[in-house]
């Protein structure tokens, strides 16, 4: 057993908690245990792309000090890595990380903010993607020896959405050709539905005051993948999940007759088919309920 | 002034330091406390003084030490003087505070931002915590809260007095305090167990068990209040009882 020191962001605790409480449940499972960090701050949430803004640096650099404390008090082979679900909090780490790592004025201005809290970056902290843990230390075989319920009929178009890929420093995967949720999904027994646009924007924040915007986005991106056979989409990222989950109940109000597709976290999907309790989804925050889907296709049991 | 006289003062009295309060430079005992120092140079503190025992957090005060560039803060009736402090009070915090009906909330995260939306622009810069003179971890709270932990924020904040000092240095404007009130009170009316003794004695108040003992008293003269106060009042008694 790895224990890995496990930095939530705000949306696991409040709209996502299916994703984290499966999260951490297949973690155990895999013996990969996610462990929070006791006490972890905003990871600064879009990174500012003024280059002089240190105030916004603070917030993400503490994390990576915070995490890096909260190694000292986990096991010898916990790797010095901070592991994220969320695709903004991974990518806003991943690129303050970097940035810091090569402009030690940088650090330094920020170190000098952190220093009488006893938290200096040492640099010694890199940030991985839940996604990445299960790929490069876990592996795909491995995960497909622990399903003991194979999703079958389950047919799965990967959305990427821009966070896991973009900029290069937080990219995760290929840019063009990303690869690891299509192999967890068939590692799972799923079947995979490729869509063209699995990295189109589902449109982030305009769904604050334009969500016509969004409309449109996702009407895209579901109808891509529902003509192309898929009864299911999987994401990594909480925004991309709300606004495809909500706007289709909105748009199916708005435009009736099709069926909107489920939209699950790629640890539901890991969950349903390693056996863990089923409540742990907290399917009733979703919009879109996808009860009926898996109790069509008899994958509702999971373990009872 | 001759040798003898300074000798006499040395025995005599007691150490003195020199203050600066608001701007102005006073001799004052070393022994003192802040708001005792402001007091013993003429000052009438008529607001930011009230329980002096470091309780109610109405003395906020800011201030510098000599030579140093770092600006502090404490509860002045809990920190005592150095000698070349630059002091000054800072009796009330204007600070936003929200009016909501308890009763018709949710204890999540989407409360505190609903009534206290700046929660969502911390900065992560822990000013709050540095200056909070009873050591609690300001920025761990308003974190906990925009994260929806309310638990978590209800007992790390547990401790505040009340006092402001993180509300006056917070870069992004967030009134601290204000929302450690609103999650302590949605910790105790959503999550937290009732506790039976407290809902007995709420019935019997309710049902008039202490009015005529109440009404009894309010008919008592100003002398007899005074009798009853001073000599029946006996808590050796009451015990035994």
């Amino acid at each position: 057993m790895v224990r890995y020191s496990y930095f939530p962001g705000c949306n696991l605790k409040t709209n996502a908690k299916g994703f984290e409480e499966t999260a951490i449940a297949v973690s155990k499972k895999l013996s990969a245990e996610l462990v929070e960090i006791p006490n972890w701050n905003c990871c600064g949430t879009v990174h500012t792309l003024s280059t002089d803004n240190m105030m916004r640096r603070i917030a993400p650099v503490r994390v990576l000090s915070r995490s890096r404390k909260h190694i000292d008090t986990l096991d010898e082979e916990t790797p010095n890595e901070v592991v994220t679900l969320c695709s903004m909090c991974n990518s806003t780490l991943k690129i303050v990380n970097d940035e810091v790592k090569h402009d030690h004025d940088k650090l330094e201005k920020v170190n000098y903010q952190l220093e009488e809290d006893d938290e200096i970056y040492k640099e010694d902290m890199e940030v991985k993607h839940f996604l990445e843990i299960l790929r490069d230390k876990i592996g795909f075989e491995n995960i497909a020896k622990n399903v003991v319920n194979p999703l079958k009929g389950l047919k799965i178009s990967p959305y990427y959405g821009c966070m896991l890929l973009h900029p290069d420093k937080a990219a995760i995967d290929d840019v063009e050709m990303p690869s690891v949720l299509e192999y967890l999904v068939e590692s799972l027994g799923a079947e995979v539905v490729d869509s063209p646009f699995f990295k189109l924007c589902c449109g982030s924040y305009q769904i604050v005051d334009e969500d016509r915007i969004v409309d449109s986005q996702v009407t895209k991106i579901v109808e891509a993948a529902r003509k192309r056979g898929a009864n299911a989409l999987v994401v990594a990222c909480p925004l991309c999940a709300y606004n495809i989950d909500h706007q289709q109940k909105i748009l199916k109000e708005k435009v009736p007759g099709k069926l909107p597709l489920p939209v699950f976290y790629f640890t539901q999907l890991m969950a349903l088919a390693l056996g863990v309790p089923l409540k742990l989804n907290h399917f009733e925050d979703h919009h879109i309920n996808p009860k009926p889907l898996l109790k069509e296709l008899g994958l509702s049991g999971g373990k009872k | 002034m001759s040798k003898t006289q300074i000798k006499e003062k040395e025995e005599n009295e007691t150490p003195m330091v020199k203050v600066y309060i608001m701007g102005s430079s006073h001799e004052v005992p070393a022994s003192l406390t802040i708001m005792k120092a402001i007091e013993y140079a003429g000052f009438k503190i008529k607001r930011g003084a009230g329980c002096r025992a470091g309780f109610c957090g109405a003395c906020a005060t800011v201030y510098r030490k000599a030579g140093d560039y770092r600006i502090y803060a404490a509860l002045a009736c809990q920190t005592q003087v150095e000698d070349g402090m630059v002091l000054t009070q800072l009796p009330f915090v204007p600070a936003p505070k929200a009016k909501y009906d308890i009763n018709k909330l949710s204890p999540t995260g989407n409360t505190i931002l609903q009534f206290y939306p700046e929660v969502a622009r911390c900065l992560s810069c822990n000013a709050c915590s540095k200056v909070c003179p009873q050591d609690i971890h300001v920025m761990d709270y308003v974190q906990y809260s925009l994260q929806g932990q309310i638990k978590k924020a209800a007992e790390e904040s547990f401790d505040c007095v009340q006092c402001g000092l993180c509300t006056i240095r917070c870069p992004a404007e967030i009134p601290q305090y204000h929302v450690a009130t609103l999650v302590r009170r949605l910790h105790g009316k959503y999550e937290m167990k009732s506790p039976d003794t407290l809902e007995a004695r709420v019935e019997e108040i309710e049902a008039g068990f202490y009015e005529e003992g109440f009404n009894e008293l309010m008919k008592l003269s100003k002398d007899e209040l005074r009798h009853k106060y001073f000599h029946e009042r006996d808590f050796i008694d009451q015990k035994k009882a």
